[in-house]
């Protein structure tokens, strides 16, 4: 049993275990930070860097926002958010698909907009008064 | 085989490193005002025990020392006014009023925790504030040059005796500090590791929130939300004396409930005065007598009076909106709001 693995082991190449290193490092490094982070609650949508709107992510809400290169649609859905359609060549920022934590964001950098979610966590533990 | 169960077993270990620890958080209302507990790192059963035990102490010191509901302290009063002597029999209460005696000899008088009698001409001895005249000039007069002082109260073999009839002891200024320090004896004795005590603003940061140190605002005076933010180390305390949690308002003039015990009138060109105090037994007292000397000194005299005091972190806020801060604080604290920095004085 032992023996059939170590000879399996021997078709890895050393390309392959670097990349199954960088992957393994991905994996916990990612897991450690993403689990940290508390459920958002606000989403604050930017277009050339300046807030153009702030909308909670507890609702139904599809959005169309207008880009230098055309109309952006984002859709709201209970607590994620993605977006759904948008006129940039290659999509990336509607393969990114649902977002739901506090920090994270996404960018299309061609029409120039980008959503991040923000927590609703208070920056203190308590108030002196 | 052999492969599949230790996967298994490391998944299962990173799992378990993953089990974040909770804060438990329990609300009461006690001393006329709101008390927040918030326990990090314990269960849930644990956290609820020790908080129900803080909050049951927490409502003996209030029946104990309570100002103007029938207590150990308005038994003292009674017989004061009588000129009567009275035997205490009860050495917490003795050592509470030792310690009080101390306090106001260390403020100059500042802390004056026997000018009960002013306290109610002012309308505060009520759970509602709505007095709407201002007491007799002359009546207020009278009663200052009478010089109501600890250093009249004498106990001798437990028996008090008072050679000023005017005294009236009120603990307002001190009860919520000492609870503060009851509470952290409580928490030691259970072994809990961090914690956050709030007493109506008087906050003890006991240990940390986890790998950070506990965070606390202070209350902008005349908004609802927190002027400025700062870690609290662990064992530290944080005090805030201020004019907008109980107060009158007569002829559209603000009277808050700190009364300068040397004019009889309530102290009104200040909005706040907060301190840090750093950890030692006392150190809630300390966050809770300290604050009123540098609310109701005049301006002129508040820095001198936090240098006497050795109080190294204070912010005051003034009527104008000025700022006087100290360096030491300055050094520590997170303005959350863009504030003119012409105002604020740096000391």
């Amino acid at each position: 049993m032992i023996k059939k693995i170590l000879k399996s082991f021997k078709l890895i190449k050393s390309g392959d275990w670097f990349v199954i290193f960088m992957f393994g490092i991905l994996t916990v490094t990612s897991a450690k930070f993403l689990w940290g982070l508390p459920q958002g609650k606000y989403l604050e949508i930017y277009k050339n860097n300046e807030i153009l709107a702030t909308y909670s992510l507890n609702q139904e809400l599809k959005k169309q926002i207008h880009g230098p290169k055309g109309v952006t649609e984002i859709i709201i859905d209970k607590g994620k958010v993605r977006f759904s359609s948008a006129p940039c060549p290659k999509k990336y920022c509607i393969h990114q698909g649902w977002i739901n934590k506090a920090n994270q964001i996404i960018v299309c950098i061609p029409n120039k907009i980008s959503i991040s979610i923000v927590g609703s966590k208070k920056k203190y533990d308590s108030i002196n008064y | 085989m052999y492969l599949n169960n230790l996967l298994i077993f490391f998944l299962l270990a990173s799992l378990l490193g993953c089990g974040e620890s909770k804060t438990y958080h329990q609300k009461d209302f006690v001393f006329g005002t709101i008390i927040d507990i918030k326990i990090y790192g314990e269960s849930e059963i644990n956290a609820t025990k020790v908080s129900t035990e803080i909050f049951k102490e927490f409502h003996r010191l209030h029946k104990l020392l309570h100002p103007w509901e029938k207590s150990v302290i308005t038994d003292i009063n009674n017989a004061i006014s009588q000129k009567k002597s009275i035997a205490i029999n009860n050495d917490e209460v003795i050592s509470i009023l030792t310690d009080a005696q101390n306090l106001e000899a260390i403020t100059q008088s500042l802390f004056n925790p026997s000018i009960g009698k002013l306290i109610k001409l002012w309308g505060f001895h009520s759970n509602e504030y709505n007095q709407e005249v201002i007491p007799n000039p002359d009546t207020l007069k009278d009663l200052v040059s009478s010089k109501p002082s600890m250093k009249s109260i004498k106990i001798v073999k437990k028996v008090l005796e008072s050679s000023n009839h005017n005294n009236q002891i009120d603990l307002g200024g001190y009860a919520k500090g000492y609870a503060l320090d009851q509470s952290k004896k409580i928490l030691k004795k259970n072994n809990i590791k961090n914690a956050l005590i709030n007493i109506g603003g008087n906050i003890l940061a006991f240990g940390k929130h986890g790998e950070r140190e506990w965070i606390v605002g202070i209350q902008n005076p005349r908004k609802p939300n927190a002027i400025a933010t700062v870690s609290l180390k662990p064992g530290w305390t944080i005090g805030t004396s201020g004019d907008y949690q109980r107060f009158i308002i007569i002829n559209n003039q603000r009277y808050p409930h700190l009364i300068n015990p040397k004019t009889g009138y309530p102290e009104n060109k200040t909005q706040s005065a907060t301190i840090l105090i750093p950890p030692s037994k006392n150190s809630g007292v300390l966050s809770d007598v300290f604050s009123k000397p540098l609310f109701i000194a005049k301006s002129e005299n508040k820095i001198n009076i936090a240098r006497l005091l050795n109080i190294e972190d204070f912010l005051i806020i003034m009527n104008d909106d000025s700022i006087f801060i100290s360096e030491s604080l300055n050094n520590k604290i997170n303005w959350e709001e863009d504030l003119d920095k012409k105002n604020i004085e740096i000391f």
